[in-house]
């Protein structure tokens, strides 16, 4: 039987390919479902979720910019326990890889979340210190090596799942914390979440979000997010996956070629849903083209 | 992938779009409209259904020109290709007997197709159709082949011309001041409405959560779970 040149290993987790749908762009995998084949997918990070659930922001919660878009969510979620009865089951029967993306406003949801996520039949859980759009904890944890490294700790010792930490552009000293959490026993990293930004209703003289700030994704900030997972990629042992603003396989395999083992792709599966599959495509074209046994071969080589 | 049959201005700042390759949908149901490959802007736009004719195998949409996205739209040609992503939203059901259909501005769009599906689904009931306008009509002349009568109101209060006492189901689509003046006048009269909701989105297909909003029945997506609700669910989300 012939290999498959697209697979690799997260987190002693076989996933058939690098390419992995980004947490709050794919709720669970219902909607999608519905309209492609989402079985194709290397693995899918489901909404994060808080201990309790969220109604999430009021007001305006997405407004596009220029090759991006702004978005004030807040963490809209139906809770860990209403994860672990109702959409674990499912998202596993889809044949992606499984990752639960876990926030908290404060270290005891953290906590009692990852030790509920226990009792569920996923592959990894995502570990989210960087959601900007939530008043309480959040991106908080993530802005400085000391808290990102205590969670990790803490979320390590009570979770019999892997866990990959997914980090916050916004953080000061990014690397920093990429190696605090490292050395706190995170078992991947994930970055970037989005980069904090505003827009303003000049017409009505108002910020257009109630937070007034917001998370920025898509196309615009594919460079930043790129040199971040390159300076993080070159600076920690433990596998990297990237992401921001990635639309097509040359985006990816930039993020690959930067360090990155996988990507997630979001905010361009609003604007083609079929854009992941015409990824993971072009990505196995690559490989016939350029020779390659396993598209892991190029990982890090910048 | 759709392709471009016309598209050209019917009022100012307001096109008349008919593709041909999309799927067919019903009234009420919507389409990310995008321009292939385009990175900026980046996202479809929700447009909603005016009309379809399902020999042809045509979808028209009627939409405004009102950011960049819409913009974009107005400077393709007949030939071009547009991606079509669709059709999404629960669309309009049709009740039985006497029908009045209200729309304000761009939504007397979706308006088009709703009073096309209720004359065929029974030629013989009754339709009366209310279009309410800024400054300047549209569409008017097309809504006279399906609907017994249409009233126009320019400049006005279209919901003040409407009696919400009939023996009727009441359907309305246009801006929240419209849509809320109308469930008043409903729930006043104990009448049944169903209206159609706008809010920004990202996905159209109910991932995002862009579009949620609070129902007496929890939190729903207006994308998926709607745009079409009935009134007295989402009082409080108009």
């Amino acid at each position: 039987m012939q290999s498959n040149p697209l697979e690799l290993t997260l987190c002693g987790i076989l996933l058939k390919n690098p390419v992995i749908a980004a947490s709050g762009t794919f709720g669970f995998g219902h909607e999608y479902a519905e309209i492609m084949d989402v079985s194709h997918l290397g693995g899918i990070s489901g909404k994060g979720l808080t201990l309790n659930g969220s109604a999430g922001n009021p007001g305006m919660r997405v407004y596009e910019t220029p090759s991006g878009m702004l978005n004030s969510i807040g963490l809209e979620n139906p809770g860990v326990r209403h994860f672990v009865e109702h959409e674990a089951a499912y998202m596993r029967s889809l044949g992606p890889a499984v990752i639960a993306n876990l926030g908290g406003h404060c270290e005891e949801d953290y906590l009692e979340g990852a030790r509920l996520l226990n009792d569920a039949d996923i592959d990894i859980l995502e570990l989210n210190i960087s959601c900007p759009n939530v008043k309480a904890g959040g991106m908080a944890f993530g802005m400085l090596p000391d808290t990102a490294a205590d969670i990790t700790r803490k979320v390590k010792a009570v979770s019999r799942h892997p866990v990959m930490v997914k980090l916050s552009p916004n953080a000061p000293e990014l690397v920093a914390v990429a190696r605090a959490c490292e050395s706190a026993g995170a078992d991947a990293l994930s970055l970037v979440n989005t980069f904090l930004g505003m827009a303003i209703d000049v017409k009505r003289k108002r910020p257009v979000f109630e937070n007034v700030y917001a998370g920025l994704s898509g196309p615009a900030i594919l460079p930043i997010a790129l040199r971040m997972v390159h300076q993080v990629a070159h600076a920690v042992k433990i596998p990297v996956v990237g992401m921001g603003g990635i639309t097509s396989a040359e985006d990816a395999l930039k993020f690959l070629m930067a360090g990155a083992v996988a990507v997630q792709v979001g905010t361009m599966t609003f604007a083609d849903p079929r854009a992941m599959l015409d990824i993971i495509k072009g990505l196995a074209d690559y490989c016939e083209r350029e020779g390659l046994s396993n598209l892991q071969e190029i990982v890090g080589i910048i | 992938m759709a392709e471009i049959i016309r598209n050209e201005p019917i009022a100012s700042g307001i096109y008349r779009m008919t593709v041909s390759g999309a799927p067919l949908g019903r009234a009420g149901q919507f389409f990310m409209l995008r321009v292939p490959g385009a990175l900026d802007p980046l996202l479809g736009r929700p447009i909603s259904i005016c009309e379809i004719d399902a020999s042809a195998g045509t979808t028209t949409f009627v939409y405004q020109t009102i950011g960049r996205g819409t913009a974009q739209f107005a400077t393709l040609l007949p030939s071009q290709q547009i991606e079509a992503q669709g059709p999404y939203g629960n669309g309009f059901s049709l009740k039985s007997g006497r029908a009045v259909l209200i729309g304000g501005g761009i939504g007397t769009a979706p308006m088009l197709q709703l009073a096309k599906e209720l004359r065929a689904s029974d030629p013989a009931r009754k339709i009366d159709v209310y279009l309410g306008f800024r400054e300047e009509a549209y569409l008017e002349n097309e809504f006279a082949q399906y609907a017994d009568s249409v009233t126009l109101n320019i400049g006005g209060y279209v919901v003040n011309d409407v009696d919400f006492s009939l023996d009727a189901t009441y359907y309305a689509c246009g801006p929240a001041p419209m849509l809320r003046a109308a469930a008043e006048a409903a729930a006043a009269a104990n009448a049944n409405l169903f209206v159609s909701l706008e809010k920004h989105m990202a996905c159209g297909v109910g991932a995002c959560l862009g579009c949620t909003c609070q129902t007496e029945h929890g939190r729903k997506r207006v994308c998926k779970d709607g745009p079409v609700f009935d009134y007295r669910e989402v009082l409080h989300a108009i």
